[in-house]
């Protein structure tokens, strides 16, 4: 058979037609695979892990399913390291992060953020012996955070010029490099303490507090249907007690009477 | 130490394990598969074409395995090709395989006697045939030692995967030790069972290199 | 249309993706002169009358040989302190480099002097040669030209393998990489760039390393 102009044609019109697809609402997709790809944290408990059977789990995992049920697709999860997350949802690895995204106005340029469904509270952990009282303080210590995290920004952003900044993997290598000595202290979330208070109970404290956060789930920009879908389910479980009962499981405490209807810079709704 | 490391978290290890050792067979087998096409094309009489393979050989040997990792990871996704983490990093893995093989394999049909080659086509041999029952059999054998340690590399390689968040062998042992922080006896146990899986192997392609030698 | 790339912002990190070309080169380059020491030391252990050097040598070559670098470097970066020896990431990586280099090294170097043939030796020393006339001329510059292609590709594998101490939060190329990443979230322009790097540093140490190899061994040897 050869090749004829019209051959030629059809098959340009074609490969043209498949950066357009990656592009084009993702909804129909997943109806149509009857799955959804959630992109998760694989090593931040209590928001995402892997549990020792292997599985997913977790506060985000748990929302992550009732997502799949409320779309009436199956959820099928990927554990992503910190700095992958965004980049796995915007080259298409998966439809949607549900992996403690901070909602940052950096971010939104990129992503699409839904509403808030979460709360998170950004700080310094260090020794009980250190002394450290304001941001100032943080200059003559060496710290550790997962590269490309919001305790990177916040800590990049806060800390005096000049001080050692060591950037790590994800939050395991950054747990173990304050508990082995290797850094002073680490930016965490507010779950850090209670991690490294159970492998070396009494030692550390936390010094600073840099930023109350709240997190969202995100999609590709431009993904117009599925934010929405996002945000009616967001809506639902603000109400029906799935929240609730996510965060009392995993959280240990009540969900926050509120969430705000605005963040500075990053727009809920897709334009 | 407050939380013990205990069978829970040695069975998180296993997981891992069963990840490595996924990963390590479908990379060999699949880069072995095309690893052959790249031999056989880097040894080919069409000029343009074993050019294009030392080119492609030259790519993979000359920048790390954690980079190829990277742009194979982030590439697929952005030309619309959507798949599960441990295929594109299974991807990355085979086409690294494939450049090796291709070259171990490509020094050993030429360490072949040029003899063969000719003797094959006065006898009137088709190409596919002459690769299949006298060169291949014969540089593959030769290249056996070779073969048997890029292997061991390739295992050792699929820790990397731990780096873009794959949860194998290497990154199961970093998750278990910030929870139970005996990192001696936790990454001592992942170099053991790393150990365990290539040393075999190691031994394997020395003595396969002392028959040979002798041979000679 | 095609995938939505841009290089432009990337290529705006130009200057700090140089200076992590140079931190590679730093990290490789003492690293691999830790190699050298260490397999130069590591084959005089081999070949020591006592037995239990000898072991020890072997068991440490085939232990760095056969677990992967990464596991090697977290067990340096994370576990020595436990024990005492706390080293920063630059000491760690170096060390890394030079210690999983060094195994190689050894078992390459002792392939080499093993190919010097005893009659040889024997021959300068009744020539009239001095004995470091022997060693400098028909020990040593014989067994490097045997070694070099091994050794010299042994190197530029060590140089590609210092894109992991990124792990351990060196300051090299990697590292460097995945910061600008984090700046601009152009994953793919970013790691393609800095692919492309690494290929220039690898071409340029093979071309240097040829240049030396004709200079220096290009005599004819019957």
């Amino acid at each position: 058979m050869t090749l004829s102009r019209r051959h030629l044609l059809g098959a340009a019109a074609a490969g043209a037609l498949l950066p357009t697809l990656a592009a084009a609402q993702s909804l129909a997709t997943i109806k149509s695979r009857g799955k959804v790809l959630i992109g998760i944290q694989g090593d931040n408990p209590p928001w995402g892990f892997v549990n020792t059977s292997g599985t997913a789990d977790g506060f985000d995992a748990e929302l992550g399913r009732a997502f799949g049920k409320f779309l009436g697709v199956e959820t099928e999860f990927q554990p992503l390291a910190v700095a992958n997350r965004i980049p796995a949802l915007t080259t298409g690895r998966v439809d949607i992060l549900f992996a403690t995204m901070a909602m940052l106005p950096e971010r939104a340029k990129v992503v699409q953020f839904s509403k808030p469904y979460v709360a998170n509270i950004i700080q310094l952990v260090a020794a009980k012996s250190a002394t450290v009282k304001t941001n100032a303080d943080m200059k003559p210590l060496v710290i550790g955070v997962p590269r490309a995290s919001v305790q990177d920004t916040q800590i990049t952003k806060n800390a005096p010029d000049g001080t050692t900044i060591r950037r790590f993997d994800d939050d395991a290598a950054t747990i173990q490099a304050l508990l082995s000595g290797q850094v002073d202290a680490v930016g965490g979330n507010m779950f850090y303490l209670d991690r490294i208070g159970a492998t070396k109970p009494g030692v550390f404290e936390t010094k600073l507090e840099f930023t109350r956060l709240f997190n969202g789930a995100c999609t590709r920009l431009g993904d117009k249907e599925l934010n929405t879908a996002a945000n009616s389910f967001v809506d639902q479980i603000k109400t029906n007690g799935l929240l609730a009962h996510a965060y009392t499981t995993w959280m240990k405490q009540e969900p926050p009477a509120s969430f705000p209807d605005a963040i500075d810079g990053v727009p809920f709704i897709a334009a | 130490m407050n939380i013990a490391f205990g069978l829970k978290e040695f069975l998180f290890l296993l997981t891992g394990l069963k990840w490595t050792i996924f990963l390590s067979l479908i990379a060999f087998t699949g880069g072995g598969a095309a690893g052959l096409l790249v031999a056989v094309a880097r040894t080919a009489q069409n000029a343009a074409l074993r050019r294009a393979m030392m080119l492609y050989i030259a790519v993979f040997q000359g920048t790390p395995l954690l980079m190829q990792l990277f742009v194979v990871y982030y590439g697929l996704g952005l030309i619309g090709i959507q798949l599960p983490a441990w295929a594109a990093v299974a991807i990355a893995f085979t086409l690294n395989a494939s450049a090796f093989l291709g070259d171990i394999w490509r020094g050993a049909i030429e360490a072949l006697p040029r003899g063969q080659t000719e003797a094959a086509i006065a006898l009137g041999l088709p190409m596919l045939s002459r690769l299949r029952d006298i060169i291949l059999p014969q540089a593959l054998r030769i290249a056996q030692p070779a073969t048997v340690g890029y292997a061991v590399q390739l295992i050792k390689g699929t820790s990397l995967a731990a780096i873009v968040g794959f949860i194998e062998l290497a990154r199961a042992g970093q998750i278990v030790s910030s929870q139970t922080f005996a990192p001696i006896l936790i990454f001592g146990i992942v170099g053991a069972i790393y150990f365990a899986l290539c040393w075999p192997l190691s031994l394997y392609s020395a003595r396969l290199e002392a028959k040979f030698a002798a041979a000679r | 249309m095609g995938p939505d790339l841009d290089f432009a912002v990337v290529m705006d990190h130009l200057p700090e993706m140089l200076m992590g070309c140079l931190g590679t080169m730093a990290l490789a380059l003492s690293g691999m002169s830790l190699a050298l020491i260490i397999g130069v030391a590591g084959v005089m252990a081999r070949g020591s009358s006592l037995p239990w050097l000898r072991r020890l040598v072997i068991a440490f070559i085939e232990i760095t040989r056969n677990t992967p670098f990464l596991v090697q470097i977290f067990f340096l970066y994370f576990a020595l302190p436990a024990a005492g020896l706390r080293l920063n990431p630059t000491v760690t990586s170096i060390l890394a480099l030079g210690l999983n280099g060094g195994a190689y090294a050894i078992e390459i170097i002792r392939g080499g002097v093993q190919s010097i043939h005893k009659g040889q030796i024997e021959a300068g020393l009744a020539l009239g040669l001095h004995k470091a006339q022997v060693f400098r001329l028909i020990v040593l510059k014989p067994a490097l030209r045997a070694i070099y292609p091994s050794l010299t590709g042994q190197f530029i594998m060590l140089t590609l393998t210092s894109s992991i101490c990124t792990s351990v939060a060196a300051y090299e190329l990697t590292s460097v990489a995945q910061r600008i990443e984090s700046d601009t979230f152009r994953s793919f322009e970013v790691y393609f760039t800095v692919t492309l790097m690494y290929l220039a540093i690898s071409w340029l140490l093979m071309t240097a390393f040829a240049a030396f190899s004709r200079q220096y061994f290009s005599y004819p040897t019957r």
